[in-house]
């Protein structure tokens, strides 16, 4: 009995210093409102599961966690929300839709980097996204490969949990930046917009687009 | 009496030993004062674009409040301004020289955002404090009967900071202030560690913003 208690002590004592080794994150915040002309057509953004619930496991060196799925469609929903005249969002692929657009956002892939590893004095973050982009009729437009960074400094008594969430959110609001700068410059969305505005479509006009000043 | 004598000296040690040296340069386009009318303000931002260092948030904050501090400058702090403006003075999106600046405010909606908050005056601040050296150590160790820690450690910090004043209204360079601050920090451990930190951003903030006030104290003065 004596043995047992020793045992059981010891595997929590084990499994208490395990997790406060572990490095945990949950990324919040808020997203301003973006700066732009909105661009008139109407869009839906498709959230999955997997996306809405997106989380970054690394085990490699101490263990962290990180959640970005609720943050990132906080994310993109201010960011279509300003970008387009309408904007809604679904958890499904909508069939036969009357959207002008169907955007997909996908996570590839999530990298951290921290201090003891990069040897700078910075915490680093990576995300790398697939934007899928549909006609509302489910014709394929584009498939976006859009990156995104953040990063923050340390700092004197800042723990890395709190490092990381900060870096979490300066990558975020970049993919925001690359997001409303670039979109009508990715070449085949660029095209789309152009054959919209043509005179011979059958579809609403689209003026011109300028998202980078 | 020895144990005033001995706090006495190791006050005197902690305040020769933790001191900062810091140099200031300035250059001005001309000697005439930056003027702030009723309503304008200055923003101070960070540089935040380079892969190995970024400006530390809070020490535009602290050269936001050193340049307020007499209430004759109006700022408005750099996440309001981020906020106001995004995505346009992000990392991957702000502009890094005035020709830029200049077609970015080509854009109605940006030139009229920078109308509505009163901004004249953009400050640019880019650089860090960098650990140069380090020496000593200090070892800690815990017993069933006690513990305590021994050993000298020290280490020198150097704040390189530059800061680039850009008027908005006349979309030109108004001047550069640069600083550098070093101190040496000292860790001694008897049984207790004693850090005696030396404050090398603090002075070098104070160093620029100080500077970075002359710049426009003058207007202040003459309007007085």
């Amino acid at each position: 009995m004596h043995i047992r208690h020793v045992i059981l002590c010891s595997l929590v004592l084990v499994s208490l210093l395990l997790s406060a080794c572990a490095t945990r994150v949950e990324v919040d915040g808020k997203f301003p409102a973006a700066l732009i002309h909105k661009l008139p057509l109407r869009s839906i953004v498709v959230f999955d599961e997997a996306f809405a619930n997106y989380r970054f496991e690394s085990t490699e060196g101490p263990e962290v966690s990180i959640s970005v799925g609720q943050i990132q469609v906080e994310l993109f929903t201010s960011l279509t929300d300003s970008l387009f005249q309408y904007s809604a969002t679904t958890t499904q692929m909508p069939t036969n839709s009357e959207a002008d657009l169907i955007i997909v956002p996908n996570v590839e892939d999530v990298q951290i980097s921290m201090p003891n590893q990069s040897r700078l004095k910075v915490f680093e973050v990576w995300i790398k996204y697939n934007l899928q982009v549909f006609e509302g009729t489910g014709e394929p437009v584009a498939d976006w490969i859009m990156t995104a960074y953040g990063k923050t400094p340390t700092r004197f008594l800042k723990s890395d949990t709190e490092a990381l969430q900060q870096a979490s959110m300066v990558a975020m609001r970049d993919a925001g930046a690359h997001f409303i700068t670039g979109f009508a410059r990715v070449p085949e969305i660029r095209q789309w917009l152009r054959h919209r505005s043509t005179p011979t479509s059958t579809t609403t006009p689209t003026p011109e687009v300028n998202t980078q000043p | 009496m020895k144990p005033l004598t001995a706090l006495s000296t190791l006050i005197l040690l902690l305040t020769l030993s933790a001191c900062t040296t810091t140099t200031v340069d300035e250059y001005r386009e001309n000697s005439t004062a930056l003027t702030l009318e009723n309503g304008e303000r200055v923003v101070v931002l960070g540089r935040r674009h380079y892969a190995d260092y970024e400006t530390e948030p809070d020490f535009i904050d602290c050269i936001g409040k050193k340049l307020k501090a007499d209430k004759a400058i109006s700022v408005l702090p750099e996440k309001e301004f981020a906020d106001l403006l995004y995505p346009w003075f992000e990392p991957r999106t702000a502009p890094l020289g005035l020709k830029r600046l200049a077609k970015m405010l080509d854009e109605p909606l940006i030139a009229q955002r920078f109308k509505e908050q009163g901004l004249h005056y953009m400050i640019w601040v880019d650089g860090s404090t960098e650990t140069t050296d380090r020496d000593g150590s200090v070892s800690c160790a815990v017993a069933p009967g006690g513990g305590g820690c021994f050993g000298f450690a020290s280490w020198e910090k150097t704040g390189t900071y530059e800061a680039i004043i850009w008027d908005l209204l006349a979309l030109k360079e108004s001047g550069r202030v640069k600083v550098e601050a070093r101190g040496s920090s000292y860790m001694v451990a008897i049984i207790l560690p004693i850090p005696i930190v030396a404050q090398v951003q603090d002075q070098a903030c104070d160093g620029i913003g100080q500077q970075l006030r002359t710049f426009f104290r003058k207007r202040a003065n003459e309007a007085s």
